[in-house]
Order: C-alpha cells, then sequence, then structure tokens
C-alpha cells in the first residue's frame, strides 16, 4: 500500500462511492412482501396440495392405485378405498396427505398415472393446530377449488407431463393428457 | 506455558504455580458458527489454545435413514445434507446409483446437471462471501450477494418448482427439461454476473480492515492440508491444483474448459481469493453448456433404462413350465431387483470433496450408504488451524473453512 492510499483512504471512499452509486441510481430490489406487493411463483412451484376435480363429475381423478403412496419419501399420504361391484373400479373413501410431514418432493405428481394430486402454487397457508395442516379428501378438493379459480385453463402441471421425458416412458393417459 | 487438555486433571503437578486453564463455550447457538456448531476453547488470555469442536446437533441420521427408503427416495434426503448446494448432493447421488445399475445418461441431462451443478456452486459461495463479510464486519457484502443470490434462486424455482431443497437430479437423467425462458434468463445472468464480482471486490478487495483481518490468518501449508484432509477450495488456497473436476471428470466437465484457481500462501484471503476466481470460472462453464445445449435441442433428457421412480419390492423373471392342462403356467424365480454390488462416485461440491459409497444387496433399497461429506473433515480441522490465535479469528477460520452444518451431521 502506497503512502498516499495509506493516509487518504482511498479504498475506503471507492467502497463508499460504489455504495453511495447504488442508492442514489439504482432501483430498490427490495419486496414490500405482504403490503404492497405479492409474489407470484413460477409455474410448477410446489406448494399446497390438491386433489384435482373431475370438471365434469365433480368428482376426484384418483383411481385409488397406491402409487402415491408406494413413492412417498416421508410416508404422509394414507389412502382407503372400496371396489364398486358394477364396474369393479376403485373409488376413495379417504385420502389423507399429511402436510407437516410431506418434503414437497413432487414425486407423486410425477408417479400419479392420471394427474389426479397435485402440488399447487398456493405457498401462502397455515395452520394454528396440527389438525388444520392435516388435508383429509374434501379439504384437497377444496384445495383444488381455490387454487384453480385463479388459473388459466386447461391448467397443466410440468410435472405432470415432464418436458423432455421420452414419450414411451410415460403412462397412455399422461401422454394424451392436455389439462384440465 | 500452554497446558495441553489431557493433562488438566493432575492438579498436584506445582501447586505454587499452577494456573488453572479458562475454558469458553462458544455455541451451539452463536450466530456466526454457521449453524449449531459447538466449541469448547482453551484459552491464555485470548489467545486459543486448545479447540475441541462438539458436534451432532443437527443429526438426523441420513445414512441409516437411506436404508430404509428406496433408491430415488434417498435423493430426496439428499437435499437436506448441504442445503445450501442441493443439486451437488442430488447429482453425487445419482452417479453412484448409475454407477451400480450401469446406466448411461443422455449428453443433455449431463449438459443440464453441469449447468444446475455451477448455479449452485455461484449460490453456495455468494452465501459463503456474504456470511463471512459478515461476521468479519463488512455489512454491505452481504446485502450485495443476497441480492444477486436471489436471481439465481429464482431460476431454481423456474427449472424445478423449488428454491432450496430441489430433488432435480433423478437416476438416469432429471426431471425437467429447461424452457426457453430459463436459458434466456441465465444468459442475461452470466452476462452480468462478472461485473457483479467486481463490485464485490471493490469493496472488500483491498480495504484495510479486510486485510488485517485475513491475510495471514490461519495458513495452511500444502503438506498440512493434505494431512487433514482438506478439499476444495481450502486445499486450493493451499497452492495444489486438486479438483476432482480435472482429475476425475463426471458429467460434462470434459466437454468444457475452465481453470483451476490456486493460491500461494494458503491464508484466509487466498482462500477468499481462490473462491472469487472460482465463480468466475462457474459462469463461464454455464455459458459454455448453454451454447452446447443449442446442439442437443429436441433430446430425451432421461436414459432409456433409468428405473421407474417407485422402484418394485421384487422382480420375477417369467419362465415358462409345461403344465398338464393349462399349457405352459410362468411361475419365475425371484431375479434382484438392482445389480448386486457396490459403487463409489464422488464430485467437486462446492465445499470440497463429496463422495457417495453404496452396497447393494439386490432389493429396492441401498443395503449401506455411506457419505463423505467436506464440512465433518473441515471441522476437525478447525483445532489445528486456529492454534495461537486470537478469538476473534477463530471466526475468520470458521467461515473461511465455509461449513454447512446439516452437511456435517448428517
Amino acid at each position: 500500500m502506497r503512502l498516499i492510499e495509506r493516509i487518504f483512504l482511498l479504498e475506503i471512499f471507492k467502497g463508499l462511492a460504489l455504495t453511495l452509486k447504488k442508492f442514489l441510481f439504482a432501483k430498490p430490489v427490495t419486496i414490500q412482501y405482504p403490503e404492497k406487493e405479492k409474489v407470484k411463483p413460477a409455474p410448477g412451484f410446489r406448494g399446497r396440495h390438491a386433489l384435482v376435480r373431475d370438471p365434469e363429475s365433480g368428482n376426484p381423478l384418483c383411481i385409488a392405485c397406491m402409487r402415491c403412496v408406494k413413492v412417498c419419501p416421508s410416508k404422509c399420504i394414507y389412502i382407503e378405498y372400496e371396489v364398486e361391484p358394477s364396474l369393479k373400479k376403485r373409488k376413495i373413501i379417504r385420502y389423507d396427505i399429511e402436510a407437516i410431514r410431506c418434503v414437497y418432493c413432487g414425486y407423486c405428481e410425477e408417479i400419479c398415472p392420471v394427474n389426479a394430486v397435485v402440488l399447487t402454487e398456493v405457498f401462502e397457508y397455515l395452520g394454528f393446530k396440527r389438525e388444520e395442516l392435516y388435508f383429509t379428501k374434501e379439504k384437497l378438493l377444496q384445495n383444488w377449488d381455490e387454487f384453480i379459480i385463479q388459473q388459466k385453463r386447461p391448467y397443466l402441471n410440468p410435472f405432470w407431463r415432464p418436458r423432455g421425458y421420452p414419450e414411451k416412458m410415460l403412462p397412455v393417459k399422461k401422454r394424451t393428457f392436455t389439462g384440465v | 506455558m500452554s497446558t495441553p487438555l489431557i493433562e488438566i486433571t493432575s492438579k498436584e503437578v506445582s501447586i505454587n504455580n499452577y494456573e488453572e486453564p479458562f475454558y469458553l463455550n462458544l455455541g451451539p447457538q452463536h450466530p456466526s458458527t454457521h449453524g449449531v456448531l459447538r466449541l469448547v476453547l482453551e484459552l491464555e488470555g485470548e489467545t486459543i489454545i486448545g479447540c475441541d469442536p462438539r458436534i451432532g446437533y443437527l443429526h438426523r441420521g441420513v445414512e441409516k435413514l437411506a436404508e430404509t427408503l428406496n433408491y430415488n427416495q434417498t435423493i430426496v434426503l439428499s437435499d437436506r445434507l448441504d442445503y445450501i448446494a442441493s443439486v451437488a448432493n442430488n447429482v453425487v447421488f445419482c452417479l453412484a446409483f448409475e454407477k451400480l445399475f450401469g446406466i448411461e445418461v443422455p449428453r443433455r441431462a449431463k449438459l443440464l446437471r453441469t449447468i444446475v451443478g455451477e448455479m449452485a456452486r455461484i449460490s453456495s459461495h455468494l452465501l459463503w462471501l456474504a456470511t463471512h463479510a459478515l461476521d468479519i464486519g463488512a455489512m454491505s457484502v452481504f446485502l450485495y450477494c443476497f441480492r444477486d443470490r436471489e436471481r439465481l434462486l429464482n431460476i431454481f424455482e423456474k427449472i424445478c418448482g423449488a428454491r432450496l431443497t430441489h430433488s432435480y437430479v433423478r437416476i438416469g437423467g432429471v426431471r425437467l427439461d429447461f424452457t426457453q425462458e430459463i436459458i434466456e434468463d441465465l444468459y442475461q445472468f452470466t452476462e452480468e454476473f462478472p461485473q457483479l464480482i467486481t463490485e464485490y471486490e471493490t469493496l472488500i478487495d483491498v480495504n484495510r480492515i479486510w486485510l488485517e483481518r485475513t491475510k495471514e490468518i490461519a495458513i495452511v501449508s500444502a503438506e498440512t492440508a493434505i494431512n487433514l484432509g482438506l478439499t476444495g477450495p481450502v486445499l486450493r488456497g493451499s497452492g495444489v491444483a486438486y479438483d476432482i473436476r480435472k482429475v476425475r471428470p463426471y458429467d460434462a466437465y470434459s466437454e468444457v474448459e475452465f481453470e483451476v484457481p490456486v493460491g500461494e500462501r494458503g491464508d484466509t484471503y487466498d482462500r477468499y481469493k481462490v473462491r472469487m476466481r472460482e465463480m468466475r470460472q462457474s459462469n463461464w462453464i454455464i455459458k459454455q453448456c448453454l451454447d452446447k445445449l443449442k446442439e442437443t435441442e429436441g433430446e430425451s433428457i432421461l436414459a432409456e433404462d433409468a428405473p421407474d421412480l417407485l422402484l418394485p419390492e421384487r422382480v420375477r423373471e417369467p419362465e415358462p413350465k409345461p403344465h398338464p392342462k393349462k399349457g405352459f403356467v410362468f411361475t419365475g424365480k425371484e431375479v434382484p431387483v438392482v445389480p448386486v454390488g457396490e459403487a463409489f462416485a464422488s464430485i467437486e461440491s462446492p465445499k470440497g470433496e463429496l463422495a457417495v459409497y453404496v452396497i447393494s444387496d439386490g432389493t429396492n433399497k441401498p443395503w449401506r450408504l455411506r457419505i463423505r461429506t467436506p464440512s465433518f473433515v473441515h471441522i476437525s480441522a478447525i483445532p489445528e488451524l486456529i492454534r495461537g490465535h486470537m478469538i476473534a479469528d477463530l471466526i475468520a477460520v470458521i467461515g473461511t473453512l465455509d461449513i454447512v452444518l446439516g452437511d456435517c451431521d448428517r
């Protein structure tokens, strides 16, 4: 360090000049989050869970194949089902997701062969008790209703049909799915 | 003068001039220990003569937990190791599993992995610089670094839908392809980032307080660094050009050009310099990969023989057997779901050498999963580095090693 630099604190003034420049001319990067601006998550953000409601019949699309239960790393999905004798189709009685245990990996929505479960882009949710974050079937369908009014129809989550996957590795329903 | 920790119990040595050592407990809830690190310091005045790191406050049993989950589910666990750069952990898990399964990853997926890995390196180094400078006393660097890290996190959010725990890489490829919007964002970032690094350097590079606090602090010679098992920027700061990206290239690192920055003296300032230059190199790697990404437009991002997310518990090989009435019956004997054997993979994570060793017994779950994390080794080097320094320098040493306690305790 030369003598002039040592006496006149040149490097400190250089730093202060940068701060002053930013203070006067730069656009503020702070977001006044809850009061003035809302943060909009990117499409495909893994947020609050929902069960997709069939737009025609109003029932969940789920066929109770139990794949999401098996793939879940934190084992937070519980399904009970009954078999309709006439159609020989499975129908869910109970579909519960424990949101506190969930790790939001999105494996369930990726593995689901009929795109019945989704992690929506809603991230502002909370509960004062554990029970409030224990999503039952009715609550999950309600979550979907709350979410889908804000979205453009047809809605297609990126994880339902992952970009760039080879076609033949997807189940038939996922291949032809164009959104709800 | 200095009394070793072991001899404290024998008080009768010399009653007259025996001075009881002064112990200071630092942590586990101290803001500048970067998490829950507890250090028991043995002091003489303000000089540290002994240091005893106590770890394990963030132990979650990831290695044992991995034995109860199948191969794809363990990748979710890996997000929680080094939570600053979770993609790097995802990559090393997948590399080990792919070596075990014998899967060749498509080129586009390799390029995508390289891009996200380098993004993770930049975001980790930015957080390191921010907290390191904040610990030493430079507040504005912290604000600038977080401003730019936010941009990277926003890009991560567009890529995979999560900002911190990505789970982006999967066995045989990656989970989502890039969109044109992400590529444009990244191009813009790589254009602007070198000037942003210059901004941080204007603030602290020649600042006399910064120089006083970092120069000649915690000098590690090349020999000591190798003996202590240090890796990553800490080793390179001592002048050893050891980088796994060059020595054992994985993913697409053999295709791209980059330099391995090394320091000279091996003090805290050199390690700072190495990391700053590494960020520039990472930026360059991202740019090269984005250019190469155009060549592979429209290619698949998942290997053809990649296992399903849901690995089956048992697989039967169909084996036709003649039956007196039904013709043939397929009974079949059980075959291993995944090949039996073991695999080892290591990568250059932002903090150092991160390695995974996995043993498979043929079921869909790993029989044993061992993770070698850089933070664990680096914490064990703190007593060696800090001996003879002041307490205030301890904060600089913890900062310069760039430790994450989730990575250390796992």
